[in-house]
């Protein structure tokens, strides 16, 4: 079906670029500020930083107090966050319109002068609350660092890719006050920013309070390096079997894909969905339905944009049932995938289902404004969540057979497989 | 150049807001049908609600209705399980059920231009299902696999040892929902079906749709999906009975996991169910301004002052009939019994009351953000199926706003001490060895040490 979501653009004269989507049917308004920086850009020995920095930017800044930020928005009825991942960091509120200058006045004073609050004891303090998201998210869950694993099994050694976005606790530890000075020197600029408004406003009145609230900062200097050229598929395949503290084995299968802004990540992507993200995909039907050797398959890639994208098919091996075997029933089924291309119900049910999830993603404003910032910050295209769909329905099944030989072959895999001890040791 | 720093703008006071309206009908087979027009919203989201009670389930078959629930998408009488799949995901369908403390949910969400066959086939889901006897080996698998991988989670398992240690033996309450591995591993097609037959029917159901209707004639529809959707010949509800709190509830259970580098603490009381008298209101706000943000009473301590934990919440969590006030979270190993104490005394010093920002910040954080909370369908649908499953009216989130207006400092204090009374069931998950002793000698209770 094709969309019309509004987006009106402007850049100031500091080099920020502003997106404005009016939607007039609640009475709110959502501020997405997307800097473009994550923890590709870290250096050795300061992983886990830009998103340690993330943090800091709750700890006040020229004119507002340590925790402000979070009090004064809520205080109004704001929902309000941020995260940091490999290409960006996102800061994001959704507040009554009546409210709206407030939450731009905060996130300019942020974003323009966070380095007159910086200190020694807030830096302390949020390294410790980073240090304890780290061992709650990824330390103390079983399967909790596969991710990491993935990453440093698929991409190579040096790679921007290669650590994942929460660091390590050694870096944590190195991180200083003059690092916080020197990454919000190099990267929180205007020109590396970009500022969605989704909600109860017009084009004009939002232009004109960003420009009220942001025209001040000054343009600094700075130039993104380039992205790195697309990595090729691995040339074979590799492995890491980690044994530990897991209920049941687990088997993950990663490929390296194209970059998400090339057109065949699309195809990748619903080659994906098609051999294992749907309950009728071939890997579903098999291996958790009629050999039951599986209790569940998930499969699904990740678009990035510094020269490879991520493709992850994982599988939870059914009690009684070896992970070797069910590695085997899983190459099979791929080199079938790969002979035959995806059949009919497979194809439609991946585009009927990437529909349904694209049109709910884009239903709340807030979660519309991040997707605006998201292809408006990293591939300059902010329109872009009107013609998602109509790409997808240009994919043809060949297209998904020709990429999916290209990048998902079985000589393409990274194996990290999580075993328990019994399992390691009968296999 | 340098600018003078531009001064802090007022904010604007939003206007009063209420949730909406829907238009309601009743088919002849006692299915009330409650349809939500909300423009702009390309992804309807149904709910179908069929009150009824883990209570019902025979002891020692405990997770069949859960069970039961898994089964409804694995085909019907007209359909294989690999039909009935194909026929969802060809059009764009997703179909999910679960259960809550009200009764079983049946979750759709579909294109609103798939909407007939949508409705179709949800209605064999619940009406007309198979439980095929492959699949139901399957899913019993599934939970028992599901049952260790709760083990190996500590929120999880928190979860599980808080309701042992925090209800009555007696109570079904006090045991998984979705059933144990002794009560699961021996149910069968037979028990699903059976327990089918006598308690899901249409007299006491009810359907909530939500999204952009446009010229559709959803009643009709809904009338042509499920109009033949015969009722029980004696049909049931559940009773409506707080679960008891054990007699000896109030003390530490620590669950030992050598080893861990965090303790996930859970310290719970009673709290109200949504029919409280005089008013819900006040709960949401105090669970706000005492756990509900980096800068509530909990956080401002634990996270923000300490560096102790990524963050803990406190909040009332209403059940069909009484509740509970939970606040929970992890913290390192090493600070466990400082955090815990510091904790315990910001939850019983709360009792002494709250301020009057403090009040007011609550009650606008809640009112002012309930406009963006209830924006979507799938966000319509989901509080509609919640009152239904509470068994409160519709207007109630209105009202409940409203009333949240007038709150002042005193009623939050009056309320707060109403249930909390330091009689606290603690729960903690981690290297128990690291902090046991310390724990004896909080005055807090006996302290029990169980297997991870």
């Amino acid at each position: 079906m094709p969309l019309d979501y509004p987006i009106h653009e402007r850049t100031l004269a500091n080099g920020l670029r502003i997106v404005v989507s009016p939607d007039h049917s609640v009475p709110t308004v959502t501020v997405n500020l997307w800097v473009g920086v994550g923890s590709r850009h870290e250096v050795a020995g300061r992983t886990g930083f830009a998103h340690l920095f993330e943090h800091l930017m709750f700890q006040g800044s020229r004119q507002v107090a340590s925790g402000e930020h979070f009090s004064a928005l809520m205080a109004q009825g704001g929902r309000l966050n941020a995260t940091t991942w490999f290409d960006r960091t996102n800061y994001f509120e959704t507040i009554p319109v009546g409210a709206l200058d407030l939450a731009l006045w905060l996130e300019a004073d942020r974003h323009g002068y966070l380095l007159d609050a910086v200190n020694q004891a807030n830096l302390d303090n949020q390294r410790d609350v980073v240090k304890e998201e780290k061992r709650q998210r990824y330390d103390n869950v079983p399967y909790g660092n596969v991710m990491r694993d993935i990453y440093a099994t698929l991409f190579p050694e040096g790679h921007p890719y290669h650590h994942p976005t929460i660091g390590s606790m050694a870096d944590l530890d190195a991180a200083s006050v003059a690092d916080v000075h020197a990454f919000f020197e190099a990267h929180y600029r205007p020109d590396n920013t970009l500022i969605t408004l989704v909600g109860d406003i017009t084009p004009e009145d939002g232009f004109a309070k960003v420009e009220r609230y942001f025209g001040a900062l000054p343009a600094r200097p700075g130039a993104a390096r380039p992205v790195l050229g697309q990595l090729p598929p691995l040339a074979e395949p590799v492995r890491l079997d980690v044994v530990g503290e897991v209920p049941n084995d687990r088997l993950h299968f990663a490929f390296r894909l194209p970059v998400e802004n090339d057109q065949d990540f699309l195809a990748a992507d619903l080659a994906l969905e098609a051999l294992g993200g749907l309950a009728i995909s071939r890997l579903v039907r098999r291996l958790v339905r009629e050999d039951q050797v599986a209790n569940s398959v998930q499969a699904h890639a990740m678009g990035f944009v510094d020269g490879v994208s991520l493709g992850l098919i994982a599988i939870d091996v059914a009690e009684g049932a070896r992970a070797t075997e069910v590695e085997e029933a899983f190459l099979e089924e791929l080199r079938r995938f790969l002979q035959d291309g995806p059949s009919p119900a497979e194809m439609e049910a991946a585009l009927a289902q990437s529909e349904r999830s694209w049109l709910t993603a884009l239903a709340a404003q807030d979660e519309r404004a991040d997707l605006i910032s998201h292809y408006g910050l990293l591939h300059n295209d902010p329109g872009f969540v009107n013609t998602l769909l109509d790409r997808l329905a240009a994919v043809s099944a060949a297209d998904v057979t020709r990429v999916a030989r290209q990048w998902l072959a079985p000589s393409a895999r990274a194996v990290v497989s999580y075993l328990t001890p019994e399992k390691a040791q009968a296999a | 150049m340098t600018t003078a720093p531009i001064a802090r703008p007022e904010v604007t006071a939003p206007g009063r807001w209420e949730f909406p309206t829907p238009t309601t009908t009743r088919l002849a087979n006692g299915l009330t049908v409650h349809m939500y027009d909300v423009p702009g919203q390309y992804v309807v989201a149904a709910r179908l609600i069929v009150p009824l009670s883990v209570r019902w389930e025979p002891r020692e078959k405990e997770g069949v209705i859960s069970l039961l629930s898994r089964l409804l998408d694995e085909g019907t009488e007209q359909h294989t399980t690999e039909e009935f799949t194909e026929l969802l995901e060809r059009r764009g369908i997703a179909l999910g059920a679960g259960l809550s403390d009200g009764g079983l949910h049946v979750d759709l969400d579909v294109p609103a231009r798939n909407l007939p066959a949508a409705l179709e086939l949800m209605c064999a889901a619940i009406a007309t299902p198979s439980f095929p006897e492959k699949q139901v080996g399957r899913l019993v698998r599934t939970r028992l696999a599901e049952i260790e991988q709760e083990r190996a989670s500590a929120p999880h398992r928190a979860a599980k040892e808080l309701a042992a240690t925090y209800f009555d033996a007696s109570e079904r309450a006090s045991r998984p929902t979705a059933g144990t591995i002794e009560t699961v591993k021996g149910l069968t097609r037979a028990d699903v079906a059976d327990f089918h037959r006598a308690h899901i029917g249409p007299t006491h159901a009810t359907l909530v749709l939500a999204g952009d209707f446009g010229d559709t004639d959803v009643s009709a529809l809904v009338a042509d999906a499920f109009g033949a959707w015969a009722p029980l010949p004696r049909p049931v509800e559940p009773e409506l009975r707080p679960a008891l709190r054990a007699p000896d509830a109030v003390r530490i259970v620590l669950v030992d996991r050598p080893g861990s580098v965090q303790s996930e603490i859970t310290v719970a009381g009673p709290g109200p169910d949504r029919h409280v008298e005089p008013a819900w209101a006040a709960y949401p706000v105090l669970g706000f301004v005492v756990g509900g943000s980096p800068n509530a009473r909990v956080d401002a301590v634990l996270r923000e002052e300490k560096g102790y934990t990524y963050g803990m919440r406190a909040s009332f969590r209403p059940r069909r009939a009484g509740g509970l006030f939970v606040t929970a979270g992890s913290v390192r190993t090493e600070v466990t019994a400082d955090a815990l104490t510091l904790l315990l005394g910001i939850l019983d010093d709360a009792r002494a009351g709250f301020s009057q920002a403090e009040c007011r910040d609550g009650v606008d954080f809640i009112r002012n953000t309930a406009p963006g909370r209830y924006a979507t369908a799938d966000a319509v649908a989901e509080e509609a199926a919640a009152l239904v499953l509470d068994g409160l009216d519709l207007d109630f989130t209105t009202t409940n706003l409203d009333r949240m207006a007038a709150l002042t400092p005193e009623d939050l204090t009056q309320a707060y001490g109403r249930f909390v009374t330091g009689e606290w069931t603690i729960i903690v998950v981690g290297d128990a060895t690291a902090y046991a002793d310390q724990l004896g000698t909080l005055g807090r209770g006996q302290v029990t040490v169980v297997a991870n």
